[in-house]
């Protein structure tokens, strides 16, 4: 196994087992080895004096049943018969065919003085010593004795009993040759190897009878193990193999001692073990075995799973979340998969819902900007290689933040899903609808040339015209839509987008619905950005000044009103229009500080105007953000009276639209306003769309016909219908009319007919500086004077 | 023992004797019954008497008396009172004998002629064992159970001997002097009986 397998856990589960078991097994081969060894020593020496017992009792049971053999032999009448005869021919020959009767070697007699009667070994002895006078000695207190002694060098059995007539008559004395079968009979019973020596009286060891095997006997002889033996147990070495010895001596005679030589093998009683440890081995081999082939199987069934799931988690990673992991059964491992797809569902549907925050507008359920920026990105690049144009459409709601400040969000937020709902319907599926933020949507047409987008556009327009519903009214929402092309306008998706928002505050500010981007417009951009720093500069530093345009009434062709009109002379661009700084003020707010300058400045003149008695009203234009807050009445009636000047010399010009945003705040003001006794005039009449329903209710003493009916009046029959209408309409409300743009006699002529009250225009005066206003007033005064003058 | 009786009476009546009262006690000091006294006369000179016959009964197989102590010449009978038979022999060289197998009375009896022990078995009952002891005197007796034993002698001087079949070895004669009264004499003896055979 290389090392990085080891890491794996099934290769770490497999070898834990195996080096388990291989320990367990060793420890126990080891345990069988050594206490089987020190087992079998034990048991070997346990054995032999238990086998020597055995041995001694074989031996003595054999003496007896020798003994009892010879004393029946010996207690046949004939036997005995023939003993009495006292002849020695017939006692040798007695003895010999008694002696075969239980297969005696040898058999000898003593009379009661223990001289040897007759020896069938040697029949020529006669008259000696018998040769084992202690057995005859025991034979008398026991009846009989027995022995194993040397005869001729061999070792005997030989026992010794008395002739009985009945008492003790004569000795006779039957000896049975050792040989190998008797050494292997007593083998078969005390289960230990048997070798019969004998130690001469001159020390030279002889061997008799053994079970040993040929070798094994010369080898014992050889090693001279024998002699090493006699001393009691121990282990001699034949050929290689260790027998554990004992060596009782079994008898002495005139000859020497006969010695029995037990033995037993180390190997046969380590046999048992021996096998024991094979079956061991075998056991532990096939345990190994079986543990690798069941900690493989196992392990795998945990890191098959396991890696699998590794595997799904790796595709996770790379944000594949399509694979599932498979449920395999109701273990650990099964529950961790399911956990895991749990898991995976989990992900995936978060992962979804960031997305979907992160690239959806929650709110109208569009795309947002940054899904419509990638949109846009990838389809910039996609027209790029197929050269197809791709329009983008910035469209803003025109009266949002009305409808948001005074219906509050609820009522924004229903507007804006609208919008986003009426769109949606409206535009291709392949067209992108977004919501950039605020009232702020975008439209990404992928095919759209830019002709086709105008009428996109205008359906867009059209569609929005419809009012919305809100709290049961009918509210209007106008939307200005600016757009750029690819690859007319710019070949980048941000520059797409900016160009179309540019076009779009064109749009806005020409109140022309949409705009296709042109480039100028970008550089009017470029000057309106810069402008605002300028304009506070100019605020500041007095670059601003009011030209006065003055307005006659008709009635009595006296001048006694001017309209404050404010003019930047800037020190390097020189003259900018009031159009190309005035909205942009508005749209920042920095029209607030624009309109208290020329308040403060048109109430100074004024004040100024009344001290010369030059008596003429001036009037001044507010924008609909000063008249929703409390600065204007305050910084009005601070001026007033700073500067002296009657209310009524004041008039604020405000437009009709302006108080159509918030009419209940604008209204509150314009009452305060009013209040003051500042003059009231509505500004524009006519542009707008509010309804007489308000008009009723403003304070106002005046309105003004705007100039664009004005201007065409006298050719154009609609306009002089409008005209004459408002004239009619404002003096039935009891309000003064003052029509603007009046540039030629028949004009003013026209006017006067429809009972307009006072005129303004280039007719009458440009607007001029103070110093040439005055001056211009003066000379015009001194004209009043002739009732002529007055009337022309 | 009964036997023995008549035997002593007769001796007292024919001739004025003497008794000699005979003590046998063995090593421990114990009276040893079945052991034979006779005395020899000093002179070697044997009066000539007419020996005896005696009996040596089987009874429960066994030899009734297990001693009997006989004149040499003396003839013994051997009648069986078992039930069962018996084959009587010995091997002693003082006489070698056999009777085959025989119930009652055997056909004749047997003449005891030379001197000393005769050993007597069954040869088909190893354990019995009787003894026959052949004195040349007519003087002998055997101890009772007291391990006494009384010799009527005529006057005279007198080789007392004492025999015991388990004798470990044979005691030297005592003498004694008869001269009208009574004698006495002791013998200790040193027996080694065989181990007891049992019957079966």
């Amino acid at each position: 196994m290389s090392l990085p397998k080891l890491r794996s856990l099934q290769a770490r589960i497999a070898l834990f087992f195996v080096i388990l078991l291989i320990t367990v097994q060793a420890v126990l081969v080891l345990l069988v080895s050594v206490s089987g060894e020190r087992i079998a020593k034990d048991r070997i020496a346990q054995d032999l004096l238990v086998g020597e017992r055995v041995f001694r009792r074989l031996i003595e049971q054999s003496n007896r049943q020798l003994a009892d053999a010879a004393r029946i032999l010996a207690a046949d009448f004939g036997f005995r018969t023939a003993i009495a005869t006292r002849d020695y021919g017939t006692i040798v020959s007695v003895l010999a065919n008694h002696g075969a009767r239980i297969d005696a070697n040898v058999v000898m007699l003593a009379d009661l003085d223990r001289k040897l009667l007759a020896d069938t070994l040697h029949p020529e002895q006669r008259a000696t010593e018998f040769p084992f006078p202690d057995l005859i000695a025991l034979a008398e207190r026991d009846r009989q004795a027995s022995s194993i002694v040397l005869i001729d060098g061999k070792p005997y059995q030989v026992v010794v009993v008395p002739v009985l007539a009945p008492v003790p008559i004569a000795w006779v004395a039957m000896g049975f040759v050792i040989d190998d079968r008797v050494a292997h009979d007593l083998r078969a019973v005390a289960a230990l190897h048997v070798t019969f020596l004998s130690e001469r009286r001159n020390g030279r060891w002889t061997l008799h009878a053994s079970t040993l095997p040929g070798p094994l006997r010369a080898a014992l002889i050889e090693s001279g193990s024998a002699a090493g033996s006699k001393v009691g147990l121990g282990f001699v070495k034949l050929a290689g193999e260790e027998y554990e010895t004992l060596a009782p001596v079994l008898g002495s005679g005139p000859e020497g001692n006969v010695v029995a030589l037990l033995q037993r093998s180390l190997r046969e009683s380590l046999e048992p073990f021996e096998r024991l440890r094979s079956i061991l081995l075998v056991m532990t081999l096939f345990s190994i075995g079986m543990t690798i082939a069941g900690s493989v199987l196992i392990a795998r069934s945990v890191s098959r799973p396991v890696n699998r799931l590794a595997t799904i988690a790796r595709s996770i990673r790379d944000g594949d979340y399509s694979q599932k992991a498979a449920v395999e059964g109701q273990d650990e491992i099964g529950e961790l998969a399911a956990s895991f797809n749990h898991m995976l569902d989990g992900i995936s549907a978060r992962e979804e819902e960031i997305l979907r925050l992160a690239y959806e507008d929650t709110l109208t359920a569009l795309p947002n900007r940054a899904m419509f920026l990638d949109r846009l990105q990838q389809a910039v690049l996609t027209a790029r290689r197929t050269n197809d144009p791709v329009s983008v459409m910035m469209l803003d709601l025109d009266r949002f933040k009305v409808i948001n400040d005074s219906l509050g969000h609820a009522a924004g937020d229903q507007v804006l899903r609208e919008v986003a709902h009426r769109l949606r319907e409206l535009l291709r599926d392949s067209d992108t609808v977004a919501r950039l933020g605020g009232d702020e949507f975008a439209v990404l047409l992928p095919t759209g040339t830019s002709d086709g987008v105008a009428i996109v556009a205008q359906r867009i327009l059209r569609t929005l015209e419809a009012p919305i519903m809100l709290e049961g009214q009918p509210v209007d929402i106008g939307a200005s839509i600016g757009v750029a092309s690819f690859p007319e306008h710019d070949d980048e998706g941000d520059s797409l987008l900016r160009h179309a928002d540019v076009a779009m505050y064109v749009a806005k500010r020409a109140n022309s619905g949409y705009a296709i981007y042109d480039p100028r417009y970008e550089e009017g951009r470029q000057t309106q950005l810069s402008l605002l720093s300028e304009l506070r500069r100019a605020v500041e530093n007095d670059e601003l000044s009011l030209f006065y345009q003055p307005k006659i009434d008709l009635k009595t062709g006296m001048i006694r009103r001017a309209e404050a009109l404010v003019r930047w002379i800037h020190p390097t661009r020189g003259f900018v229009p009031p159009v190309e700084f005035i909205p942009f003020a508005e749209q920042t707010g920095y029209i607030k500080r624009v309109t208290r300058w020329v308040v403060e400045r048109a109430v100074q003149q004024a004040g100024e105007w009344h001290r010369d008695r030059l008596d003429i009203a001036i009037s001044v234009n507010v924008s609909t953000r000063d008249l929703m807050s409390n600065e204007l009445v305050d910084l009005v009636a601070a001026l007033l009276q700073k500067h002296a000047v009657p209310a009524e010399q004041l008039c604020l010009e405000i437009t009709e639209s302006s108080f159509m945003e918030d009419p209940a705040r604008a209204l509150e003001t314009l009452g305060r306003l009013h209040a003051l006794g500042v003059r009231l005039s509505v500004d524009d009449f006519g542009t707008g769309y509010s309804s007489l329903a308000y008009l009723k209710k403003l304070p106002v003493e005046e309105i003004k016909i705007d100039r664009s009916f004005v201007m065409h009046m006298v050719e154009d029959e609609d306009d002089a219908i409008i005209v004459r209408s408002t004239i009619e309409l404002g003096h039935n409300m009891g309000l003064e009319v003052v029509a603007e743009g009046v540039e030629d006699h028949s004009g003013m002529e026209f006017l006067k007919r429809l009972g307009c009250d006072q005129v303004q225009g280039y007719y009458i005066s440009k607007p001029l500086p103070t110093p040439q206003f005055v001056e211009w007033l003066k000379a015009r005064r001194a004209v009043e004077q002739k009732p002529e003058a007055a009337s022309a | 023992m009964r036997a023995l009786v008549p035997v002593v009476l007769l001796a007292a009546v024919e001739v004025d004797a003497a008794a000699v009262s005979a003590m046998v006690t063995d090593a421990a000091g114990a009276p040893v019954p079945e052991a034979v006294i006779y005395a020899l006369p000093a002179s070697g000179k044997l009066p000539a008497t007419a020996p005896r016959p005696a009996v040596m009964d089987q009874i429960n197989k066994e030899f009734v008396p297990f001693v009997i102590p006989v004149q040499l010449g003396s003839s013994v009978t051997f009648p069986n009172k078992d039930n069962i038979r018996h084959h009587v022999y010995s091997f002693s060289p003082a006489k070698i004998f056999d009777l085959k197998l025989y119930s009652g009375k055997p056909s004749s009896p047997v003449v005891f002629d030379k001197p000393g022990p005769v050993a007597l078995g069954c040869n088909i009952h190893d354990w019995m064992v009787g003894f026959v002891y052949v004195v040349e005197s007519p003087w002998f007796a055997k101890t009772a159970k007291t391990g006494s034993a009384r010799l009527d002698l005529p006057d005279g001087e007198y080789d007392l001997k004492v025999w015991h079949p388990w004798l470990r070895a044979e005691l030297p004669a005592q003498r004694v002097k008869v001269s009208g009264t009574d004698a006495q004499a002791s013998f200790r003896v040193d027996l080694n009986p065989p181990p007891k055979a049992t019957p079966h």
